[in-house]
């Protein structure tokens, strides 16, 4: 039965009438659901994304995804249910059969930054859901416009004025990593959310806020064409990609925050199927194509098991919760 | 300025797709134009999820299409029916009818095909050369300009828009509470979701612009139409002759101007600007007893002038992300669906997707040209399809079309809920115009308003110390007092009036 309501999902999934369209398009895959001994995958491959279509979290599982398909050798789709931070799309998953034919991208900040945000009922854990494996690792850059004349944290502490700071969002890394850095260095900043990094980025460039941190991918080519000046990155080592500019940790603060992102499935997800579908991934890894994906968007991969993710995960809610403790930085209702 | 992009943007309609679309949507557009009540923007609302499967500046140009054939097809209607098709058309049918009623339909359709080629055309050359200018502003556009904007807008709209004012400004409270649905993206608490995670993200515009405009003319419109509908004129000599076109020269020179400027307005437009163009030639004419009975000009003035409008309203959409109409804003919402982030920077980051837009309006024009003089007969034909017939298919297309966007059974729900709302609305004369588009605005004003707030450190003032947000904030005060002046204007003359007779009276005493 309810490879009958998928299929029929699946199917409807196109759109209107572009829908002949698009069979013809991905026709190749459609009917050859594998009937090999371990039964999996039985049809098409479900990644939810709860991103838009076009952000880095929706490019990251359309590049994973071209790769398993092959694998599998049935389609993979993405399908996007922007909401809530991705939290949407994920409460989604957990209600899907635990059979591994419906996946999502899980972004690391929805389990360690955003219930610092969100009221706790709302908080997304990843040990509700079965971790398949990391996917990469996304920095976040601290920009200025070339004519703010700031250039390090220094110049920000010296400003004489309270600074204002634009963030991706609230309870995101962007919010928390700024909020963590002008604690620590003892800056009176006031942070205003945008909707996502394009719109933090415009906003830095045209000055309307001193300062943003957004993920590096989004800010790289303003920065190489020097329209935006780093200040730091928030990574735990230099990424490979911005190697001139100095991390925080160096500067002489304690905020590594990185975005990451990993495939998970609903919890209760047989072994064999997530070995599988680990199988898929890894193969994935090595292609040039996915490779060559990441270095075009600035993603370093991260590549680790399901356990590590989990632990790992686990681990930052920890350490976040106590700095944020420590410095008594609310990300929700901060208003 | 930099030509080169705009020549690329020829080059991306030139694409067979991108083609195929224009000419797919000028079909449609032609269509519903034709057919009295389906208007342009329920067309596109009922159309969107047919976009979302194509790439974005093929999608918006097949919108773009729909909006401009409805109003070269509305005139027919209004020519051999006296039922204008489109609300931009009322007027030709005064002029209109007359003339097919002097077995001159066939010169009225020409003149206005070609005064909506003319008119069209000047706006596309005219957009081409003011956009980029506004666009050179984008960096400035901070969150207190967008604050500013979104609250003229959402104005303008209410107040400029046909019909009563307040029924207008409270179709657009109603749409602004409506934005605040969903999660507050500043604290991350819940706002009226009733712990329904199907609205933990707000409203969709798709659902609610699919009811109100799609489901509710629909149903609206089945009600009006059981009068039977005659038989049209028929159509000879569509050419009009030298002399007719001489005499409506100035008319479509002067409506491409006219409805260039009024479109640019927020809540301007193809139907006020068509009225405005009427009135404008009635009173410069030497023979304004000829207007009403047959008047060449009369046809030229407001179908030129519409087409313009209908042009020049993409100016502040495509410049500052700004629907100046309703129609404006469904488009809006297919480009943000799409990703597309519609705003000062479009011009800049998008070069392909805005000039391959605003060029297709050229083959937009060319095309139903084509279709306006030669082929004028197959159109009139349409007319002859039953509602009876029509309205369910286009019910059923709007619901099937509203649950494949999301794969949501609650979306379809919500078609039904807005489309009986967008009935009542349109039977206690209220227009779902106002309240879609401050619905769009709604969540921009709000953002908007918080960010400059924060930047601000609190202080209000900030909003007139910066000269753009300063500026439009006092043109925000001008439009909201316009009415009140007026009042008092009138009533100061009637009290001079009153002095003055008593006066008299005195006198006579």
């Amino acid at each position: 039965m309810t490879t009958i309501n998928r299929a029929r999902r699946w199917a409807t999934a196109g759109t209107g009438l572009a829908l002949t369209l698009s069979l013809a398009a991905c026709g190749g895959n459609v009917g050859g659901g594998g009937s090999d001994a371990a039964e999996y995958p039985d049809g098409p491959v479900t990644i939810l994304v709860g991103a838009d279509p076009g952000g880095s979290t929706d490019l990251i599982a359309r590049a994973a995804a071209e790769g398993m398909s092959d694998e599998l050798g049935v389609a993979v789709n993405v399908e996007n249910r922007p909401g809530a931070n991705g939290a949407l799309s994920l409460q989604e998953l957990a209600g899907e059969e635990p059979d591994g034919q419906t996946l999502a991208v899980f972004n690391g900040s929805l389990a360690y930054i955003t219930p610092f945000a969100v009221a706790e009922g709302e908080a997304v854990s990843i040990e509700d859901y079965e971790v398949v494996s990391g996917l990469s690792l996304d920095d976040y850059v601290l920009v200025t416009a070339p004519d703010s004349g700031f250039a390090t944290v220094e110049d920000l502490a010296a400003a004489g004025r309270p600074i204002t700071f634009g963030t991706t969002g609230v309870g995101t890394g962007s919010q928390l990593s700024q909020e963590l850095l002008f604690n620590q260095a003892g800056i009176e900043a006031t942070s205003v959310p945008f909707d996502g990094g394009a719109p933090t980025l415009t906003a830095v460039l045209g000055g309307q806020v001193d300062v943003g941190s957004i993920q590096l991918g989004e800010a790289i080519e303003q920065i190489e064409a020097g329209e935006l000046t780093p200040i730091v990155t928030f990574a735990e080592e230099r990424p490979t990609y911005l190697p001139d500019t100095p991390t925080a940790i160096e500067a002489g603060y304690d905020v590594p925050v990185q975005q990451s992102r990993a495939l998970v499935a609903p919890q209760g997800t047989p072994a064999e199927v997530v070995d599988r579908l680990n199988e898929a991934l890894d193969a994935t890894f090595e292609t040039e194509a996915y490779q060559q994906f990441n270095e075009d968007n600035q993603l370093t991969p991260w590549e680790v098991d399901g356990a590590q993710v989990t632990e790992e995960y686990t681990s930052n809610l920890q350490d976040y919760r106590a700095v944020v403790e420590e410095y008594g930085i609310d990300l929700g209702a901060e208003q | 300025m930099d030509f080169a992009p705009v020549l690329d943007g020829f080059g991306v309609v030139l694409e067979p797709v991108n083609l195929l679309y224009c000419l797919i949507g000028v079909v449609i557009g032609m269509l519903v134009g034709v057919l009295p009540g389906l208007g342009p923007a329920a067309t596109i609302a009922i159309l969107l999820p047919i976009t979302f499967g194509i790439e974005p500046v093929t999608a918006i140009i097949m919108l773009a299409g729909i909006f401009y054939g409805a109003q070269y097809g509305g005139t027919i209607t209004s020519v051999l029916l006296r039922l204008p098709g489109e609300a931009s058309s009322v007027v030709t049918v005064f002029d209109g009818y007359a003339l097919a009623r002097q077995g001159r339909a066939g010169t009225a359709l020409g003149i206005a095909a070609i005064g909506s080629f003319v008119g069209g055309t000047v706006s596309i050359v005219a957009l081409t050369l003011v956009a980029p200018l506004v666009a050179g502003f984008a960096l400035d556009f901070g969150p207190p300009e967008y604050t500013a904007l979104a609250l003229l807008g959402i104005l303008l709209v209410a107040t400029v828009s046909g019909g009563s004012r307040l029924k207008a400004v409270v179709a657009a409270c109603v749409g602004l509470l409506l934005a605040t649905v969903g999660r507050d993206t500043f604290t991350g608490a819940e706002r009226f979701t009733f712990d329904n995670l199907n609205l933990a993200d707000g409203l969709d515009f798709v659902p609610i612009a699919m009811g109100l405009f799609g489901l509710g003319e629909i149903l609206y419109n089945l009600e009006e139409r059981h009068r039977t509908v005659h038989a049209p004129a028929t159509v000879a000599n569509v050419w009009p002759s030298r002399t007719d076109l001489r005499q409506a020269s100035g008319a479509i020179g002067r409506g491409s101007v006219l409805g260039f400027f009024l479109g640019i307005l927020p809540g301007g437009g193809a139907t006020i600007s068509s009225l405005a163009a009427y009135a404008l030639e009635k009173r410069r004419s030497k023979t304004p007893e000829r207007f009403g009975k047959g008047a060449v000009e009369g046809v030229a003035a407001p179908e030129t002038a519409n087409n313009a409008a209908a042009t020049s309203s993409f100016i502040p959409l495509l410049t500052l992300g700004i629907p100046a109409n309703g129609t404006m804003a469904v488009i809006f919402g297919a480009l943000l669906i799409q990703g597309v982030a519609v705003g000062p920077q479009l011009v800049s980051q998008e070069p392909e997707l805005f000039w391959g837009v605003v060029n297709s309006m050229y083959i937009d024009n060319i095309l139903l040209l084509i279709m306006s003089i030669p082929l004028v007969g197959l159109f009139v034909r349409i007319l002859r399809v039953r509602p009876a017939i029509l309205a369910p298919v286009t019910v059923m297309i709007t619901l099937i079309g509203v649950y494949t966007v999301n794969n949501s059974v609650f979306d379809i729900v919500l078609v039904i809920v807005f489309g009986a709302l967008g009935y009542v609305m349109k039977k206690l004369g209220f227009e779902p115009g106002p309240l879609v588009l401050a619905f769009v605005l709604g969540s921009l004003l709000e953002d908007s308003l918080r960010r400059s707030l924060r930047i601000f450190e609190g202080d209000p003032t900030g909003f007139l110390t910066r000269p753009i947000s300063g500026t439009l904030l006092v043109l925000f005060v001008l439009v909201a007092l316009l009415p009140a002046f007026q009042a008092l204007r009138h009533r100061r003359r009637a009290t001079a009036h009153d002095a003055a007779a008593a006066t008299d009276d005195k006198e006579l005493v």
